[in-house]
Order: structure tokens, then C-alpha cells, then sequence
């Protein structure tokens, strides 16, 4: 028991133990869901976001202006490309229109409250990314609007391509985005599962993209059933189910179609459509407030 | 001594936001999310060497929370405990204040796999990656570990100057 004592006596050891048990306090702690950040942590990311917001945007303007350079023979090709689509798009829009009113017409006919007919009213703000890490257990970035700006946690950021994560914490001026490459059904604070849907098949197919798989790359979409007609090559989108994500997110495509781990659902491989690397800016999809 | 302190802890400031908001730019895209460089990390590997390992044990607890709050996806903690005490032990076994270059890039090399390694280790305990250690090795940790060495030897003259600056005047103060 001396001899204890002794031990206990030396100061540094007593000290190592010390911060030992704090920080496993402070990390038991921060994993655990969390509504808000405490101040220390706001200042902290209020001012540091202000310093990399300086930084990022000349960085991003110089690199982007030799990738400019470096692109200038593909231009002309993407450009007769995107004519057509452009096209395509007018003739679909006078459609789109058309449908539209006819959609309001009927949702007036039919007996809706204020709240169900905004619900899928959705804003999308730009946001700048300020800085971003590509560490593997935790990748995420940083982008300069915060909850003055009316960010929530959870809200939902994609490029202009499809789905890139959720916000995750904020603070008044920046806040943090969780990348999809981060979604791992054994994390307890992990984002939710993304209730998902093809597009073509939207009311016969369903499926939960569940955890994004490090090694190869792509996310795994579970919980489809047997005589789902999921195919190869389906484009695969969030269906608004469940509320969290709204709908209509282009997530991925199909790359394959597997029989899944019990053997009665079956489980889909999808290729990620939006990149993880290299964003100027993102979109916020604010979704309508709910009444309390 | 007050001015050079202040001088090294601006620098890795300076360091922290060059690594979160230029970096990504010049690394190319194929090898995005395979490096995780670490500015910041490698000055306090030459700080631990060439100056002391209590002052690098401080740099790296309060610079690896910043990171963590920045950066808050998971857990808070995580980088500050790594770098804190990696810095610390290389410190603990290495320091030695005329080391020369191959054996400070040796040290680095080390210093940042044993950083890695223990990031994964907390990580692994609180059970938020999946991927084992030899994969994680392979992908992560060594082509990490190649860059950090290229930055290291761009960062060493600079630094080492810099630290040269910051024993005299400790020294001055000593005598005086």
C-alpha cells in the first residue's frame, strides 16, 4: 500500500492518469449525439473559419484557373453537349409547367393542410466551402454559413452533381459537413440511413442506403426486396421517406445487384455521383420549418 | 523569447489553415483521399528533436484540439491526444539537439506512422472504422508518411532556423 502511495507521490505520473481520464471523458462525450456546441467551441470555430475562408478562396481561384487552362480543348465538345440539353431542357420545362399547374389545381381540390402542401417547398442556398480534411475515420469539411444564416444539424448538402453529406455540427458563422463517405450503420453517431428510390420506378422500388464501404468506394443500399426491379444502371435518388432527407437528391447509379446477407432481401452497390474532392461551393437544402 | 515563442506558435497556426485550405488544391485528385497531410505535426516532430518535448507535448494537445474542433465529425479529442502524445514519446526516445537530416527524416517517418497508428487506435476502440489495420496501412498511413517526408525536407530549413533562433535566446535569458 506504501509502495502505492509512492507511485501515486510522483507528480508526472499523477498527472498522466490525470489527463488519461479526461480525455476519455471528453471523447465518451463529443460522441454522443449533441443539439449545440458550448461557446469555447463557437469562438474557436468562428474565428479560425474566418482566417481559412481568406485562404481558401485565392487557393481555389489560382488552382482553378490552370485547371481552366488545362481543360480548354474539352470546352467546345461539352459545350455542343450541353446545347443539347439545354434544348431538351426548354421542351421539358413548358411540360413540366403544364403538369405543375394541373399538380396545384388538384392539391387545392384536395383537402390539404398549409403544412403538407409547403412540404416539399425546398430553398437552396450556396455555401463556400472554407477548408476541408481527407482523413479516412473523419472526413469532413468546413463551409462559411452557420446557424445566423438558419443552418440546422442534419440538413442535407449537395454539389451540383448529387448528395455529398449532412451538416453535422454548427456554429454561428461556419459549420461542418459529414460526408457520405463517413455513413456507417455501427456509429452510433453516424448519419441516418437514406431511404432510397430509382428514378423511373419510384412506387415499386425501395431500398435504405445504409454505409458507405471504405475500400471499394461505394455505398451499399439494403433492404430491397426480392421483386424489386432494381437494375444495373438505375440511377438512384433519396425518396423523402422518413423525413430527414428531402426528396429527389440524385445519390448514385447501380453498379450491381446482389442477393443480400439473409439471403430475403437483396442488396445494391452504387456509385457515388457526386466526387469527394475539390469544392468551391455546395448547396444547403433548406427544407420548409416544421410547426412545433 | 516571448517574440520567437509567439513567432513558432503563429507559424503553426499559419501551418493548421495552409493544410485545410491549400493543401487540397495541389494535391491531385487521385490521391485525395489517400494522403492526410499534416503540417502541422511535422514541425512539432522538429520542435520535439531539436527544442523539447514538454513544449511539443503543449503545441500538440492544444494544436490537435483545434483540429478536432474544426473539424468535429465524431468525437472531439481524438487528434489532440495522437499528436500530443506521439510528439511527446518520439521526443522522449529521439531528442537530440544536433540530430542531423537523414535522422530527422527517419524520425519523421516514424513519428508519423506511430501518429497514424494511434488515431487508428482510438478509432478502433470507440469501433468507428471498420477497415482493418493492413488496409488502413497500405492506403493511408504510408503514402502519408511519403508525403510528410517530401514537406518535412521542405519545411527543414525554415523551422530549423527558426528553433536555432529560439535556443539562443533561451540561452541569453539562462545566463543572464
Amino acid at each position: 500500500m506504501l509502495k502505492l502511495f509512492k507511485l501515486f507521490s510522483n507528480k508526472r505520473l499523477f498527472i498522466l492518469l490525470i489527463t488519461l481520464v479526461l480525455f476519455i471523458v471528453v471523447m465518451g462525450f463529443s460522441l454522443g449525439t449533441r443539439k449545440s456546441l458550448s461557446w469555447p467551441e463557437n469562438f474557436v470555430r468562428d474565428t479560425t473559419g474566418f482566417v481559412q475562408n481568406l485562404f481558401y478562396k485565392p487557393a481555389g481561384f489560382v488552382a482553378g484557373l490552370f485547371e481552366d487552362i488545362g481543360n480548354l480543348k474539352d470546352l467546345a465538345e461539352e459545350n455542343e453537349r450541353l446545347k443539347i440539353i439545354a434544348a431538351q431542357y426548354t421542351r421539358e420545362k413548358a411540360e413540366y409547367n403544364l403538369i405543375k399547374a394541373d399538380n396545384e389545381h388538384y392539391k387545392r381540390l384536395w383537402d390539404l393542410t398549409q403544412a403538407q402542401r409547403t412540404k416539399y417547398n425546398y430553398e437552396y442556398h450556396y455555401a463556400q466551402v472554407v477548408s476541408l480534411t481527407t482523413e479516412p475515420s473523419n472526413n469532413s469539411l468546413v463551409i462559411d454559413l452557420g446557424s445566423r444564416d438558419g443552418v440546422k444539424p442534419n440538413m442535407s448538402v449537395i454539389s451540383e452533381k448529387g448528395l455529398v453529406g449532412i451538416i453535422s455540427q454548427v456554429s454561428n458563422f461556419t459549420s461542418t459537413v459529414k460526408l457520405l463517405t463517413m455513413m456507417d450503420s455501427s456509429d452510433p453517431n453516424s448519419q441516418p440511413p437514406i431511404a432510397a428510390t430509382v428514378i423511373g420506378k419510384i412506387d415499386q422500388t425501395f431500398g435504405m442506403v445504409e454505409r458507405y464501404d471504405q475500400q471499394t468506394g461505394r455505398l451499399i443500399m439494403t433492404r430491397i426486396d426480392e421483386k424489386d426491379p432494381i437494375t444495373e444502371g438505375d440511377t438512384v435518388i433519396s425518396s423523402g421517406l422518413g423525413g430527414l432527407y428531402p426528396r429527389g437528391l440524385t445519390i448514385g447509379t447501380v453498379e450491381s445487384v446482389e442477393v443480400g446477407e439473409f439471403g430475403l432481401t437483396k442488396t445494391a452497390v452504387i456509385k457515388p455521383a457526386a466526387e469527394y474532392e475539390d469544392w468551391k461551393q455546395l448547396l444547403i437544402v433548406f427544407t420548409p420549418e416544421e410547426p412545433q | 523569447m516571448r517574440a520567437h515563442r509567439s513567432v513558432l506558435v503563429l507559424l503553426l497556426f499559419l501551418l493548421f489553415i495552409l493544410q485545410g485550405a491549400v493543401l487540397p488544391w495541389i494535391i491531385p485528385n487521385s490521391w485525395e483521399m489517400r494522403i492526410v497531410p499534416n503540417l502541422v505535426f511535422i514541425v512539432l516532430l522538429f520542435i520535439t528533436v531539436y527544442h523539447h518535448r514538454h513544449t511539443a507535448l503543449m503545441l500538440g494537445l492544444s494544436f490537435g484540439m483545434l483540429h478536432d474542433i474544426i473539424f468535429y465529425g465524431r468525437i472531439i479529442g481524438a487528434h489532440s491526444f495522437a499528436m500530443g502524445v506521439s510528439a511527446y514519446l518520439i521526443g522522449l526516445i529521439f531528442q537530440t539537439p544536433r540530430a542531423p537530416l537523414p535522422l530527422m527524416m527517419t524520425i519523421l517517418l516514424l513519428g508519423s506512422w506511430l501518429e497514424d497508428s494511434i488515431l487508428f487506435g482510438i478509432y478502433s476502440i470507440f469501433k468507428l472504422n471498420r477497415e482493418p489495420y493492413n488496409w488502413e496501412l497500405m492506403n493511408h498511413m504510408l503514402p502519408t508518411m511519403l508525403i510528410h517526408f517530401a514537406l518535412g525536407l521542405l519545411l527543414y530549413i525554415p523551422v530549423r532556423r527558426q528553433l536555432e533562433k529560439l535556443k539562443n535566446e533561451t540561452h541569453k535569458e539562462e545566463k543572464a
